[in-house]
């Protein structure tokens, strides 16, 4: 496959319910990563857009956002119904092609107008499970119980991972939560969802992130220090959760075999962690050592702007990258309660 | 980097108001496995899946990739869901043909589908509020801006409708089989949004199709003759700003214009065989036949009214029956990528347009402004082959 | 497939085999009204259509939207304008109401798309009044038909175009003027 290079990006601040639409919101986001990659907006030669019409609470939601895109005259465009990340999957591959040599990926959402606990269950199999109402923090809860039946992780460090995110997340403008947080006191706040309690969850935000590839040459001629995409892959599991090993994320370890995590050094990795056990399943999967240090932004922890949390995982990477506290990253996005659908994307500085 | 891509296998659901006899993964899993089958290959066959449909709330199953993925085989794979609007079916097809094109993968399987009778599709195309206009609602002032512009007359639509119904009874898929249609009986319906007869509309359909796309190593060991893809193109346009033409939208316009040319079409009326376009409403043949080139102003309803858009005309149309008697709208598009290779490759039984080796597949979808195109031939040469001849 | 559909035996009270579930989910968005569409729903409790002017496009967009998705410029406050209230038919259809879950119409309906007067500016989805459905017309000239101030209540006007003028303006009605030739409006039709 092609060299493609990341050449600009931009992310909104995560909202806890933001005031402006959807498409007002991703307005700047778009304008200003087409202004970070030194382009001209005719420049994209292929767009695409992730989003959910059950989070907008409304059918052909998605069309709206394509007033945010400068879609006059016409433009070569598609959506999925999934995270940015797997948008910027699909706009990687118009990429390949060779036809076009910029590509614009984006994802957007807004969670605050609708509750995740009547949302969500509609992802599950509609027979079996979306009638018990399986929400996602059921789900994850599940899956922490068994890890910590299992002896890999303990409450306490579940906590660690919430204080550490936070603290990381201070002076990122992106980030919803953020703060010095005692561990103990974190501990001693009751559960939510047992074994969870509420800084082992997300918070559900509102926001949008855009990232703008280019192929090598052109990336060469326009970006400073292009961020490489030296692989990326996505793989799904088997959808029913008792069918699982929920201690395990073989499809993040597939994905990240594929996308060639382990063909060098990870420096940071961004990972979707939305609870905070999964940190530990998420690290094992992808054989990230003591060495790396994981969600320098503060992650999904901290700022969760569902639809575009995946794609802002690979744009803060990115960001690492370019700012040159990395030189070869990981991100990772996933899709489906819990970690059902895992995608991973290995990035690289020229620097350093 | 562009590798040729086959499309070796291609499946169907009976079309049905309502399918209770299958579930929604049954009802994926018909086409995909007649797909499968087709091509001679297994699901663990399979290397990647991308799957299209339209909103979510049309079944109520919200991403439903995820919770269909142990029926599509995709454990372990990487699946994709694409949405599109009502140009999906078609969309997803070129994603998927992407993924070989590329080098990505050398099997991709990809399936789109609708089971509207498991929801309430007006109520979803309503955005589920009172006093929706209903798709034909929003088209029908451009299909009378149309009629205006062109003078064809009023019975050109109810000749489209006709014509449509009785070639679907050829068709063993379709859902409305009507072989003994007659024009009266069309101007007789009920008028739904003026000038759309009951009989002009498509039907709510349940259905699916699929396809199984290969890298040309692959296809040469497959039994049947593979179809080829010459050329995909897809655009997007704004679907509302003032002084838009939603009539003739610009997007349908360039889209046409970019496949043909990479198909190397220098005269598609000539050299295209046989097409499969959304026409959900009959006016919509004509407004396509325009709006993409395929005749000059004003030529369309001449055409309609020679009959030389039926199966043996100059220029057929929609073979298959079309999306006017088989419309689950998640599938649509994809069904009609799906008979424009099953023309080339001479496989479409009863409704066969006699020697096709070009042809053109087209889906539309929002306010007629998303279009995905791809054009497939018998052979990788088989427009070279028509401009020589 | 054979059997599929025999009634077990010893199954129960039913005879036939479940073949459907019926699954109801009630689901609530509550959504915040962004501040430019708050200005517009005030402005209509005033008497007054509140449009959106881009300078680098040169189009009016009503409600106001903060952006033109044209020239893909950021709109404020200042390029606010007061529409004219009068204006033409340029587009509509006449809907047979399907009765889907929620559907509150029986009787078929008229929908007009009405292109405003002077600086322009484009309302949808438009009810026409004190005429039948069947006699609206392309070109006919109209004016907006405002509830008494008291009654205004601008509630039910979202972020989504949908019920645009809601709560303020009933609909429209003919002046009687002579109709417009088409020809005086063919670029903005829609």
């Amino acid at each position: 496959m092609n060299d493609i290079a990341i050449v600009g990006y931009a992310q909104s601040p995560s909202w806890e319910r933001a005031e402006l639409t959807e498409v007002q919101f991703l307005f700047p986001v778009i304008a200003d990563a087409i202004a970070a990659a030194n382009i001209d907006r005719r420049d994209i030669g292929f767009t695409c857009a992730g989003s959910c019409d059950y989070l907008s609470g409304q059918t052909f939601a998605f069309v709206s956002n394509l007033e945010a895109v400068g879609a006059w005259p016409p433009i070569s465009e598609s959506h999925v119904e999934m995270d940015g990340a797997w948008a910027m999957y699909e706009a990687w591959i118009a990429l390949q092609h060779g036809d076009i040599d910029v590509a614009l990926a984006f994802g957007s959402g807004k969670s605050s107008p609708g509750d995740p606990a009547h949302i969500y269950p509609l992802q599950m199999d509609p027979y079996t499970l979306t009638p018990l109402g399986a929400d996602p923090a059921s789900l994850a809860a599940l899956q922490a119980r068994a890890l910590l039946d299992s002896g890999r992780i303990t409450e306490r460090e579940m906590a660690e991972v919430a204080a550490r995110n936070r603290k990381d997340a201070i002076g990122n403008p992106h980030a919803q939560v953020s703060g010095e947080v005692d561990v103990d006191a974190l501990l001693a706040t009751p559960y939510v969802t047992a074994p969870m309690r509420a800084h082992d969850l997300p918070p559900y935000s509102d926001g949008a992130c855009a990232v703008i590839m280019a192929t090598a040459d052109k990336a060469r001629e326009i970006c400073e220090n292009p961020v490489w995409i030296r692989g990326i892959d996505h793989r799904i599991e088997i959808h029913q959760p008792g069918m699982r090993d929920l201690r395990e994320s073989p499809s993040t370890a597939a994905a990240g075999h594929g996308a060639g995590v382990g063909d060098g050094p990870v420096d940071i990795a961004e990972l979707s962690v939305a609870y905070t056990h999964q940190e530990k399943i998420l690290t094992d999967a992808l054989g990230l050592g003591d060495g790396v240090k994981i969600n320098p932004s503060g992650g999904p922890l901290t700022a969760n702007p569902m639809m575009a949390t995946g794609l802002s995982r690979i744009a803060e990477a990115a960001r690492a990258i370019q700012r040159g506290d990395a030189k070869r990253a990981v991100a990772h996005a996933t899709s489906g309660q819990p970690l059902q659908q895992n995608l991973v994307c290995v990035l690289e500085g020229d620097l350093r | 980097m562009s590798q040729p891509c086959a499309i070796v296998g291609i499946g169907q659901t009976k079309h049905k108001k309502r399918r209770d006899d299958v579930s929604l993964p049954g009802l994926v899993r018909e086409a995909a496995q007649r797909a499968l089958d087709d091509a001679e290959m297994t699901w663990t066959d399979i290397d990647a899946i991308v799957l299209g449909k339209a909103p979510d709330p049309f079944e109520g199953v919200m991403m439903p990739e995820l919770s269909m993925a142990d029926a599509l085989g995709a454990a372990g794979k990487p699946i994709l869901r694409v949405h599109t609007a009502g140009s999906v079916g078609g969309s997803t097809a070129i994603v998927a043909s992407n993924l070989i094109r590329t080098g990505r993968h050398e099997r991709v399987l990809t399936v789109a589908y609708e089971k509207q009778a498991e929801g309430n599709a007006q109520w979803g195309l309503a955005g589920g509020r009172s006093g929706g206009m209903g798709a034909g609602g929003i088209f029908a002032p451009w299909m009378r801006s149309f009629m205006a512009r062109t003078g064809s007359p009023s019975h050109i639509g109810p000749m489209v409708a006709v014509k449509d119904r009785r070639n679907a009874a050829k068709n063993p898929y379709a859902h409305l089989q009507m072989p003994n249609l007659t024009l009266e009986e069309v101007l007789d319906s009920p008028m739904l949004w003026d000038p759309i007869h009951w009989h002009e509309s498509c039907p709510s359909s349940d259905g699916a199709c699929a396809m199984v796309l290969t890298t040309e190593a692959i296809a040469a060991t497959t039994p049947r003759p593979p179809a080829w893809v010459l050329a995909t193109a897809m655009r997007s346009e704004l679907g509302m700003f003032p002084g838009r033409d939603p009539v003739r939208p610009q997007a349908g316009v360039e889209c046409a214009h970019a496949v043909f040319e990479t198909a190397g079409i220098t005269n598609p009326f000539e050299q295209i065989d046989v097409s499969e376009i959304y026409v959900p409403f009959s006016w919509y043949e004509p407004m396509w036949l325009e709006g993409h080139d395929l005749v000059g102003k004003g030529e369309a309803w001449k055409l309609i009214e020679a009959g030389d858009t039926n199966i043996g005309g100059k220029f057929p149309v929609n073979p298959s029956g079309g999306v006017l008697s088989s419309n689950p709208i998640g599938a649509s598009g994809m069904l009609r990528f799906a008979e424009a290779a099953l023309q080339v490759r001479g496989m479409a039984g009863e409704h066969q347009v006699d020697g096709a080796t070009v042809a053109f597949g087209q889906a539309y979808g929002g306010a007629a402004q998303y279009f995905a195109m791809w054009v497939v031939g018998a052979t990788l040469d088989a427009v070279e082959r028509k401009r020589a001849s | 497939m054979a059997g599929a559909n025999e009634p077990v035996e010893g199954a129960g009270a039913g005879e036939q085999p479940v073949v459907m579930m019926d699954y109801f989910m009630h689901l609530e968005y509550h959504e915040v009204v962004c501040p430019i569409v708050r200005r517009y729903a005030a402005s209509l409790m005033e008497g007054k259509i509140l449009g959106q002017f881009s300078p680098k496009s040169g189009l009016v967009y009503v409600p106001p939207r903060s952006y033109c998705p044209v020239s893909c410029e950021w709109l404020g406050e200042d390029n606010l304008i007061e529409l004219e209230d009068r204006g033409v038919i340029t587009a509509f259809t006449i809907v047979t109401p399907v009765q889907y879950y929620g559907q509150e119409e029986t009787e078929p309906f008229a929908k007009a798309s009405v292109l405003l007067d002077g600086p322009g500016g484009m309302l949808s989805l438009q009810d026409i009044l004190e005429i039948p459905p069947d006699e609206v017309r392309i070109g006919m000239k109209v004016e907006a038909v405002w509830l008494p101030e008291s009654e205004r209540n601008t509630d039910e006007i979202g972020n989504r175009s949908w019920g645009s003028a809601a709560g303020a303006i009933v609909g429209w009605r003919p002046t009687g003027e002579p109709d417009l030739p088409a020809e005086t409006f063919t670029d903005k039709v829609y």
